[in-house]
């Protein structure tokens, strides 16, 4: 179904996506201006290369990845940030609370209304914690609570994984033995921080999870049904 | 002039709060939008409130971390320019990185340490600025017919697609899974018990729909008040 009375989403969302760019662009801009702190433009461009080498490649595998779960809530999850720790995780718990599939008008909507609200919240959230830094580092950081800061994500991913995992077991059993058995070679064999590499091992998981899941679909162990 | 009398000036946390006003309003954009669009389709407000509080109160847990990145940034990057960087569009896995990356450019190793001049100081916001632009480039230039080739692909063959998009997300899931099931301690127990939170909620709330909704944030900050627990009395 077309939309009636509203602007196209994509239209939106480009101009969207090109006022958040061109602010991006003028902070620098104006600070330099301001404060005349212009850097020599060979280290800059040195530095924006070594940038582009890493970041490039994960932000291409980031967008085959997140745009078919988000649709054009994409647009938005790209402006403001935080999507594995948060827009990803928010967007499908809300798609699967109010029973919408992704890739449909309405999964489609429920993922905007949940990228939006979460991304307002998280605004909040830290604009509280900007006005109050100073009494609330100390609190934040205080030896009792800092542990449940440090294991938020093995608590948000330990109940999205339980979840889903109940839901459609055979769909979720290659990527985790995967993730298991690369973490095991990561951790103990090649002395490289996982957390620096996580962001290039999820396109590789997404796409031996989707072969995987292909090949099951092929051989007749998920059906129709087990989709629905 | 020292580099952090500019980064915490108040022009800076002037131009900073006018980009995050500025998003704040494209959010509510974006919010009217699909509220409008879920009528047309003939989604009932009900659905919609609750996926908007439900949403809210999913995010207050996830968004602590990021407050005490930012407590962690503020020393060598003032407050405003990290604030601006971790209320939109970065996330601080990469921030801290990046920063670097426009420090060791100019030749100076430490971020904030000696020779991190103004200049310097710059050339990180700079790079921090342009390096992480890629997600909302793609999605000025692909996004459209890459979500409409879904949206079409799905209307011939809703299963394959179904399948393709579930396996993605499994396959992001996973990758926060490994490592605390491998380095075991802490991370794995905290794992362990939300998951273990989550089918107890699950089960018990399995004919009280709106009540289901708030599964998930139990279980995570169940997770992480155990995690609170076993580290200081255990």
């Amino acid at each position: 179904m077309k939309p009636t009375n509203s602007m196209s989403i994509h239209v939106i969302g480009r101009i969207a996506c090109i006022v958040a760019l061109i602010l991006i662009v003028m902070i620098p801009l104006s600070i330099c201006l301001k404060f005349d702190i212009f850097p020599p433009m060979k280290n800059f461009l040195g530095g924006f290369f070594q940038a582009v080498m890493i970041y490039l490649p994960i932000s291409i595998a980031e967008f085959l990845t997140f745009v078919p779960i988000l649709g054009s809530g994409a647009y938005l999850a790209f402006i403001t940030g935080n999507l594995t720790n948060l827009k990803i995780p928010c967007a499908a718990v809300a798609m699967e609370n109010a029973q919408v599939k992704p890739a449909t008008d309405e999964g489609e909507v429920i993922a905007i209304l949940a990228v939006a609200s979460s991304s307002i919240m998280t605004i909040i959230i830290i604009l509280i914690g900007m006005l109050l830094i100073i009494p609330l580092s100390p609190l934040l950081n205080h030896v009792y609570l800092r542990p449940a800061f440090d294991n938020v994500l093995p608590a948000l991913f330990g109940a999205l994984g339980a979840y889903f995992f109940m839901k459609q077991w055979i769909l979720a059993i290659s990527p985790l033995v995967c993730s298991i058995l690369f973490a095991f070679i990561i951790i103990n064999f090649t002395g490289i921080q996982f957390t620096s590499i996580q962001g290039a091992l999820i396109p590789v998981l997404g796409l031996i999870s989707v072969l995987a899941g292909l090949a099951f679909y092929k051989k007749g162990l998920i059906t129709g049904d087990d989709m629905k | 002039m020292n580099y952090l009398d500019i980064a915490n000036s108040s022009f800076v946390f002037m131009v900073c709060g006018i980009v995050i006003a500025a998003v704040l309003i494209i959010c509510c954009v974006f919010l009217a939008w699909a509220w409008r669009r879920g009528l047309e389709l003939g989604m009932t407000r009900e659905v919609m409130v609750r996926t908007i509080k439900t949403s809210m109160t999913f995010s207050i847990a996830p968004s602590i971390p990021i407050i005490i990145a930012l407590t962690a940034m503020v020393g060598v990057l003032g407050i405003p320019f990290p604030w601006l960087r971790l209320s939109i569009i970065g996330s601080f896995q990469y921030e801290l990185m990046t920063a670097q990356i426009g420090a060791t450019s100019m030749g100076i190793s430490t971020l904030g340490g000696s020779g991190y001049t103004a200049q310097v100081f710059s050339n990180s916001m700079w790079i921090m600025s342009l390096g992480i632009i890629w997600g909302m480039l793609f999605s000025i230039l692909f996004l459209k017919r890459f979500s409409s080739g879904l949206i079409n692909a799905q209307k011939k063959d809703s299963t394959r697609i179904a399948i393709i998009i579930t396996a993605l997300y499994f396959g992001m899931l996973s990758v926060f899974v490994g490592p605390p099931v491998v380095s075991g301690g802490i991370q794995l127990y905290t794992l362990a018990v939300s998951a273990l939170l989550m089918v107890t909620i699950t089960q018990l709330t399995r004919r009280n729909e709106s009540a289901g909704d708030y599964a998930f944030t139990l279980s995570m900050v169940g997770g992480m008040v155990f995690a609170a627990l076993w580290a200081n009395l255990i």
